[in-house]
């Protein structure tokens, strides 16, 4: 098992290596000019001595001027910075400097991964809940009038896209009954503290979560319906029904465990996502998270922070699929993971 | 066992997630009850008071970034520097003229012209203004604002500011000097300043002059600095500055020390909200006004949301909307209703066609003339901007004094190239626009060609050389688009497949790529790729603005170091450029007859060649609740300078 484990490792490290040179020479392929950029809106009040200097300030600064390689060395901290002669990339921790918030990427990111995380947690708590129920229901009484109308329902849930269940959500729940907030993350000027403070934020996260708790139902359902039918049809579950079991036993000790192969890849890359925000839903509802600081940075040209983000995608998901392996071994003791 | 553990542990994921379950309901039928409370309070509270804060909402991101100009900031941010950031020696009033503040300077600023050409500014700050802690604001902390923004540090700090307007700035910036010897602090309250001779006259020579108190400790929090002066010049003593502690001034929040009419309660980058309270210490604008309105809120809202948070009172004011369809209509709508108001300007700038100017058919005036010919812009103006638009016929802004002073000499001597295609025919034919492909004349349909000279042809790629050798041109212009672009779909509709365009022989040929694609062929900026630095296109599509300082001396300069970053029309006429110099850097400052003058031939000689063709000029509305009363806006007049006239009807 170790053996394996430091064998994925390796193998995440060099892919992680791949995508970091490929991530970076597509960003730096963009025929942008971020000094530029900086300096575009500005450059009506300067005047072309000041503008000139500014621009070559920035340049400089940014390194635009130096071989890609090299950036990108500097980037991933193999090579010395320019100025200081110190290694100051991605393997010393340091993930950039954001143009756009003035920051380095280690300031931006914490807090936003703070409001992801907080949405996220409720939301995957919040649809397992509901789907796991909802599917082992639904597998049980295959084909019954609730069944076919879960099955109706979970499609439309699926096929929608989620913009479009934000903007019905947000009419219906915000602008027609004014029970919720159209967005934002609390009470602008409130200053509440404790249970407030609590409360606020959870009347402010309703409406979204709500939402993202709705558009991921579908899925998840349908899932664990396919699964649960598979596992009720097994030998084993006529035999547990021959000896006599109640079908609560039946349902749950027999036909849920083995149902759960299938599913717990699912249910650990939910947990995974965790990280990830909706870009959608964060920038429709002003959330300040992952998704909206992706969107942001990728706007603005701020690359560093579009990178930055994206190899922490990266990074999540390199260890999300070897905990996702890891966890059949658990579920399945006929699936080796050390081979 | 594994198994049974997993299981274990999904069980009592369900088992939390239930409990959230369970408890998120009741939360939310508290929070609701709480809110339903709350606006029952809030009704029973309309009609005798509402809490004296208002609710901005802002469609920029809040950075937290307060930096001083030196830096870039965005909307938002600069929108929180200025509330809490005033008395500076210069500043603009309602109609954008420059002025001298006089709620900072003692009497007028006297000015006195030295031998070597330079000029000294005496200025005299009035004795007892304070910073929003209550300490007192000297002349040492104008004088420390050049310090700081001039000093080596601060251009490490990616700020670049540059000093060449001052005597003996450059060479403190350069770090060759510790002192500014332009700069000498007087007395307590009074400093001077001295101009570069190169620099004068300037129309706008008070621009050089202003400067903000600017308390030091927030830029050295490890150092006492101290500002002196020896004789020699002003100088810091105590330390030095650094780059790191300049930088940091930007991002402090708590305690933060300004001397505004609003100063930080709270800024959070997390939640995007910026609260603002009164400063008891502000003496009030220019005009000696002080807000009442006790806590300004500033959140961010999205567009597409943000109408909708106006109407369920998420926010209170929306802020210079643009689009006719999506934003004005609905927030009309919200007018309508009852509740809401609104204030409506006019944009200080335009949407343009721009041409290059130096090379294939856009070099020649004619052909510019018959685009704007060919092209309804009144029509376009009206249905890009849903009607909320108007058209310009030059680079001005419909609220510029200069422009409200020229009604007259506008309708005498501006051509507004109203909509006639047979004109635009005639002026082509009248500059040679009459031949096809094969040098025979022009048939009347397809393409016109034109002899060029061996100059004129340039590198143009569409040439076509005959057998004879002469060279031809094709009417042929390529033009550059951004993507997603409204403007860019409606005049592919109203101009480049108008049967108009295609019957004056003319082909616009459009090539739609990214907006930052489009700069880098327009600015021909080879340093991001060489094929950049090829002229490509002939016309543009884009946008422009204006400040209140109206100085084009650089725009059209013919220099080459101005060709591209500045003069982007690559336009080089002897006229347009010694006017738009002379028009600011042959003036004296206070002599608005003369500028208004040269502003005018200015503006005849570029409406005659017509590197641009503006297409329309926003009307831009700012809705608010209809509480908020005495709010008024312009291009020049923006929230933070209105806000401080509004009030609060009813308020607590």
């Amino acid at each position: 098992m170790k053996k394996y484990i430091v064998k994925r490792i390796i193998y995440m490290i060099f892919v992680f290596l791949i995508v970091s040179v490929l991530m970076y020479l597509l960003y730096n392929l963009i025929p942008s000019d971020p000094a530029r950029a900086e300096l575009e809106g500005l450059k009506t009040s300067l005047r072309p001595a000041e503008y000139e200097q500014r621009y070559q300030n920035l340049r400089e600064q940014m390194g635009l001027d130096d071989p890609i390689l090299l950036r990108y060395a500097r980037w991933m901290g193999f090579a010395p910075e320019k100025e200081s002669g110190e290694f100051h990339g991605m393997l010393q921790g340091y993930f950039g400097y954001s143009n756009f918030f003035k920051k380095d990427v280690t300031e931006v990111l914490p807090v936003r991964m703070k409001n992801t995380m907080m949405i996220n947690i409720f939301v995957t708590f919040l649809a397992l809940a509901i789907t796991i129920p909802l599917g082992i229901f639904c597998a049980v009484r295959k084909n019954g009038k609730f069944d076919n109308l879960v099955q109706f329902l979970t499609i439309i849930g699926y096929s929608v896209p989620i913009y479009i269940i934000a903007l019905i959500f947000i009419w219906l729940f915000a602008v027609k009954l004014q029970w919720l907030p159209v967005s934002g993350m609390e009470t602008p000027g409130s200053n509440y503290t404790g249970i407030q403070a609590v409360m606020d934020k959870i009347y402010y996260l309703t409406l979204p979560v709500l939402i993202m708790t709705f558009a991921s139902l579908g899925g998840m359902t349908r899932y664990v319906r396919t699964a649960m039918i598979d596992a009720l049809g097994m030998d084993y579950i006529r035999t547990a029904r021959a000896k006599g079991l109640r079908e609560k036993v039946v349902i749950y000790s027999h036909a849920w465990k083995n149902a759960l192969l299938p599913v717990v890849t699912v249910i650990i890359g939910w947990f995974i996502s965790i990280f990830s925000g909706s870009v959608i839903v964060e920038t429709t509802f002003t959330l300040n998270g992952m998704g909206q600081v992706y969107y942001l940075a990728l706007r603005n040209s701020d690359y560093e922070l579009a990178l930055a983000t994206q190899m922490f995608y990266c990074a999540v998901s390199l260890i999300g699929q070897l905990i996702m392996d890891l966890s059949y071994g658990l579920v399945d003791p006929r699936v080796r993971v050390d081979k | 066992m594994k198994k049974k553990l997993l299981s274990m542990l999904l069980a009592a994921a369900m088992t939390v997630s239930l409990v959230a379950c369970g408890t998120a309901p009741q939360e939310k039928t508290e929070s609701s009850t709480a809110s339903e409370a709350s606006t029952e309070e809030v009704a029973e509270e309309t009609a005798e008071s509402r809490p004296n804060r208002l609710i901005y909402g802002s469609t920029t991101e809040i950075s937290g970034d307060l930096g001083n100009a030196w830096w870039t900031n965005n909307a938002t941010d600069k929108k929180i520097r200025d509330l809490i950031n005033d008395y500076n020696v210069i500043t603009f009033d309602q109609g954008g003229a420059m002025l001298v503040n006089s709620a900072v300077v003692d009497g007028e600023i006297e000015s006195v012209e030295n031998e070597d050409g330079s000029k000294t500014f005496t200025v005299k700050i009035k004795e007892g203004l304070t910073y929003n802690n209550g300490e007192a604001i000297t002349a040492a902390d104008y004088v420390a604002y050049a310090l700081v923004a001039y000093s080596p540090a601060t251009l490490e700090a990616a700020a670049g500011v540059v000093a060449d307007s001052v005597v003996g700035a450059q060479a403190y910036q350069n770090g060759e000097s510790n002192v500014i010897s332009g700069l000498r602090l007087i007395d307590d309250y009074t400093y001077s300043i001295t101009i570069v001779p190169e620099y004068l006259p300037y129309f706008y020579e008070l621009s050089f002059v202003d400067l903000a108190p600017l308390y030091l400790p927030m830029y050295s929090p490890n150092a006492t600095l101290v500002v002196k002066d020896d004789g020699e010049g002003v100088y810091l003593d105590g330390g030095e500055l650094n780059a790191d502690d300049v930088n940091a001034s930007r991002f402090i929040y708590e305690g933060r020390v300004s001397a505004g009419p609003y100063q930080i309660k709270k800024l959070d980058t997390g939640t995007l909200q910026a609260e603002l309270v009164l400063n008891p210490n502000y003496v009030g604008n220019f005009e000696g006004q002080m807000p009442s309105i006790e806590t300004l809120v500033i959140v961010k809202t999205e567009s597409a949301t943000a109408i909708d948070s106006l109407k369920t009172g998420a926010v209170d004011i929306l802020d210079t909307l643009t689009d006719g369809n999506l934003e004005i209509n609905p927030a009309l709508d919200l007018v309508d209703q009852g509740g809401f108001t609104y204030v409506d300007f006019e944009r200080n700038g335009y949407g343009k066609l721009q041409f290059a100017c130096d090379f294939g058919p856009t070099q020649f005036p004619a052909v510019r003339q018959a685009v704007a010919y060919l092209l309804d812009r009144n029509e376009f103006a009206n249905q890009f901007c849903a009607g909320y638009g108007s058209v310009v016929d030059g680079p001005y802004g419909l609220c510029m004094w200069m422009y409200q002073d020229s009604q007259e000499f506008f309708a005498d001597n501006i051509d507004s190239y109203s909509y006639d295609p047979a004109k635009a025919v005639e002026l082509l034919e009248a500059d040679g626009w009459v031949l096809n492909a094969d040098g025979t004349e022009y048939s009347g349909t397809g393409t016109r060609y034109k002899e060029v000279t061996k100059e004129e042809a340039g590198t143009y790629a569409l040439n076509v050389t005959l057998p004879d050798g002469r060279i031809l041109m094709p009417l042929h212009i390529m033009w550059s688009s951004s993507e997603d672009n409204p403007v860019s779909e409606l005049l592919v509709v109203m101009l480049a497949n108008g049967q108009q365009t295609a019957d004056a022989g003319m082909v616009i040929e459009q090539t739609v790529m990214s907006f930052t694609d489009l700069l880098n062929y327009m600015y021909r900026d080879a340093s991001v790729d060489a094929k950049y630095g090829v002229p490509t296109y002939g016309m543009f599509n884009l946008a422009t603005g204006f400040t209140q300082l109206y100085d084009q001396s650089y725009t059209y300069n013919m220099e080459e170091e101005y060709m591209g970053t500045y003069n982007n029309n690559f336009i080089k006429d002897e006229q347009l450029a010694t006017l738009a110099w002379d028009m600011v850097f042959g003036v004296e400052a206070g002599d608005d007859t003369t500028y208004l003058d040269k502003w005018q031939q200015f503006m005849d000689r570029w409406n005659e060649l017509l590197p641009d063709v503006p297409l329309y000029s926003n009307i831009y509305y700012t809705v608010h609740a209809d509480w908020l009363e005495g709010y008024d806006q312009s291009s020049y007049w923006e929230f933070e300078d209105a806000v401080l006239y509004a009030t609060i009807a009813n308020a607590e």
